[in-house]
């Protein structure tokens, strides 16, 4: 038996401190080729305790790749990583006692229980019968699925299986999260669940990597943003540096024409949208300004707000040349 | 390795097979087909003169190994793949189950059943064994090389389950598996049997086909007592035989009897055979598992010596009922002793155990993760 199987705290809890190295996530310009389809070309990115870091980027961007090599199951061809100072290729257990995974479309055992999974899922992380079973209990409280411990997991519908695969990934109080999607078919009290979980589990000191394709979630979920396209990292960001971004404002004001001259005089290029004017701002400084302006210049302004959220403004502008 | 991880993956199959699929439905169709097979073989034997024990129980023991071979492969052909196909594999490697306790879970929960479509077999073997005829060590034995046959049978289907990425596909292979090493392994022996067959010189010492036509008396002109009216060839006697030689056919069945070995109903049926008063290999009743034991014995042992001189002459010529008795005797008893030092299943168990170890030993690697090399068409997750 390797010093592996000896019984171990299950997961260190969020208070557990690295073995050595960095705490977090540490991924250095990763590579993975599938065949003929490089996945994942060369992506960097830090996560750090206490934070909740997003991962954006489109369909095929490599996102769920670098997850699955987070998660232990892929080898990068190229580059490094590190989860809390340990390398996932030369050591994966001592990694997977410390990361909680949630792929994008959680698959469950369909015979058992939502309670009986997670017991499935605590003996498999070595905790003791008695501790899995208050766990369970803790985490189907966590999200929300304890009214439906005892139904088979088959009969769960998408968003209910995605809640279920949060469980489990918390189950043994993991330092890491890794979660692929986890918004995915959950409706919109479930996301704010989602939400103010993964907030106060960052406050107690997790680490959290989160993919989405919803910005707006993002943004007011997540500390930092790593926008990735073509299997590279485009842009690291933080999110509250997101409204220092160039995005674009819409206009509406009852005299089109006042609105359009002050425009003018301010030396703001416009663009005509429908009854509306757009115009590009290079952060909410400006905007500030030019929306004192326009009040004094009796074009009675009626709604003046960004058209994209400031992670939705970075995400395009990061990947527009991509196109 | 971890005693508890490795039962929890056994235990989720488990929960899994019994919950998902109609298996009482498929225990109890198991029990019944059984139960009318033990009774028909023994509604067949129950007036003959033989004893109807050993053919009970041969016949019961191969059905087991056939509807084994049949159950046990879907279990495990769709184990592996299956799980991925699910999206559950992926989830069960990314906790501190290893990829041995994996395989060895999944293989232990399949076997384990396989024994309980074994143990339900049972009554109708003791029953086959309170007929009389066979020895408790018998079946014991017979059973053990049936348990071993089993779960390397479940092995394969694992080996296929992780290769593949549809279960299909896994499943077909694993049947070919089977059907290869049940019926292919015959096939190739009959025809390399007949590939390998010479035509040979022997000495023989015997009485020559001359006599038979040249030593016809001719027809006596007064009938005499204890002499046929019309003409007769005398018995010959022992100055009758000669040394002379004969081209025959010998195929070379020593080559080739690894073949055979290979096929697990030989496995089965040489390693506890029939000992029935008889002696002589058809001689105790239809006792189709010490047909298969002589048969793959004698093929072992091929066409002997074809330099000595083969004595045919103690066949043919005249002798008293006691000297015809002696004589076969003792040609039973060397036939036997012959037998004895050929026994073919431990190569064949050998070879099956090989085959089961590198099974999970290929099934073990390829569910081992991190994965470096992924194999087209197969997602980890």
């Amino acid at each position: 038996m390797s010093s592996d199987d000896a019984p171990v705290p299950p997961g260190d809890g969020p208070t557990g401190g690295p073995p050595g190295g960095a705490a977090g996530i540490v991924v250095t310009g990763v590579r993975r080729v599938f065949g003929d389809v490089v996945a994942v070309d060369d992506i960097s990115l830090v996560a750090r305790p206490g934070e909740v870091t997003a991962l954006i980027g489109p369909n095929g961007a490599g996102k769920t790749t670098l997850m699955l090599m987070l998660a232990t199951l892929l080898v990068p061809d190229r580059g490094a990583i590190t989860i809390d100072g340990i390398d996932p290729v030369t050591d994966p257990r001592a990694v997977r006692r410390r990361i909680g995974w949630m792929p994008d479309g959680f698959g469950t055992w369909d015979a058992l229980t939502v309670r009986e999974v997670l017991h499935t899922i605590g003996a498999a992380y070595d905790l003791p019968a008695a501790e899995a079973r208050a766990r369970t209990e803790e985490v189907l409280a966590q999200v929300h699925l304890g009214d439906l411990a005892d139904r088979r997991a088959r009969v769960l519908s998408r968003g209910q299986k995605q809640r279920l695969g949060m469980a489990r990934a918390l189950l043994h109080r993991p330092t890491t999260l890794i979660l692929d999607e986890p918004a995915s078919g959950l409706d919109p009290r479930s996301r704010i669940e989602l939400r103010d979980l993964l907030r106060s589990l960052a406050a107690a000191g997790t680490t959290v990597l989160v993919s989405s394709h919803i910005l707006t979630e993002l943004q007011e979920m997540a500390d930092r943003a790593v926008i990735v396209a073509g299997g590279r990292t485009i842009e690291t960001q933080a999110v509250d540096g997101a409204p220092r971004a160039l995005r674009t404002w819409r206009i509406a004001a009852q005299d089109r024409t006042r609105l359009v001259e002050a425009l003018d005089a301010a030396a703001v290029v416009w663009r005509a949208a429908g009854t509306t004017v757009d115009v590009d701002l290079a952060g909410d400084d400006e905007a500030a300004e030019l929306l004192a302006g326009l009040a004094g210049s009796g074009a009675r302004v009626t709604a003046y707000a960004p058209v994209h959220g400031a992670m939705e403004a970075a995400y395009l502008a990061a990947t527009e040349e991509r196109r | 390795m971890s005693r508890k991880r490795l039962w929890t993956v056994a235990r989720l199959e488990l929960v899994q097979r019994v919950r998902t699929s109609r298996w009482p439905v498929v225990l109890g169709a198991w029990v019944v087909v059984i139960g009318l097979v033990t009774f028909a073989a023994w509604w067949a034997v129950r007036t003959t003169d033989v004893a109807s024990g050993p053919s009970l129980y041969d016949v019961t023991t191969f059905f087991v190994l056939m509807l084994g071979m049949l159950i046990v492969p879907s279990l495990t052909a769709t184990t592996v793949n299956g799980d991925r196909e699910h999206g559950v594999l992926a989830t069960m490697q990314t906790t501190l189950v290893t990829s041995w306790e994996l395989v060895l879970g999944k293989l232990l929960a399949s076997w384990l059943v396989a024994m309980c479509f074994l143990a339900t077999a049972l009554p109708f073997l003791a029953w086959a064994w309170a007929a009389g005829g066979i020895g408790f060590g018998r079946i014991l034995l017979s059973l053990l090389v049936l348990t071993v046959v089993l779960a390397v049978v479940a092995a394969v289907g694992l080996m296929f389950s992780s290769l593949t990425a549809r279960p299909v596909a896994s499943a077909v292979l694993t049947y070919l598996s089977l059907a290869t090493l049940v019926v292919g392994t015959l096939i190739a022996f009959l025809l390399a049997a007949v590939i390998m067959t010479e035509e040979v010189t022997v000495t023989v010492r015997g009485v020559p086909d001359s006599y038979w036509s040249a030593e016809v008396t001719p027809p006596l002109d007064e009938p005499q007592p204890g002499l046929p009216s019309e003409g007769f060839i005398p018995q010959p006697t022992e100055d009758d035989c000669t040394t002379f030689t004969r081209r025959q056919s010998v195929a070379h069945t020593e080559r080739l009897w690894p073949l055979l070995a290979l096929n697990p109903f030989v496995v089965v049926a040489d390693a506890a055979p029939s000992r029935t008063s008889e002696s002589s290999t058809f001689g105790g009743g239809f006792t189709p598992m010490r047909w298969i034991s002589d048969g793959s014995r004698d093929a072992r042992h091929g066409a002997g010596d074809l330099d000595a001189v083969v004595d045919e002459c103690g066949d043919v010529i005249a002798r008293t009922e006691a000297e015809s008795e002696d004589t076969q005797r003792q040609r039973d008893v060397a036939d036997r002793e012959r037998r004895d030092e050929n026994a073919v299943w431990p190569w064949g168990l050998g070879f099956l155990v090989a085959l089961g170890v590198g099974s999970v030993l290929v099934a073990e690697r390829r569910v081992r993760t991190p994965v470096r090399r992924l194999p087209s068409g197969t997602r980890i997750a």
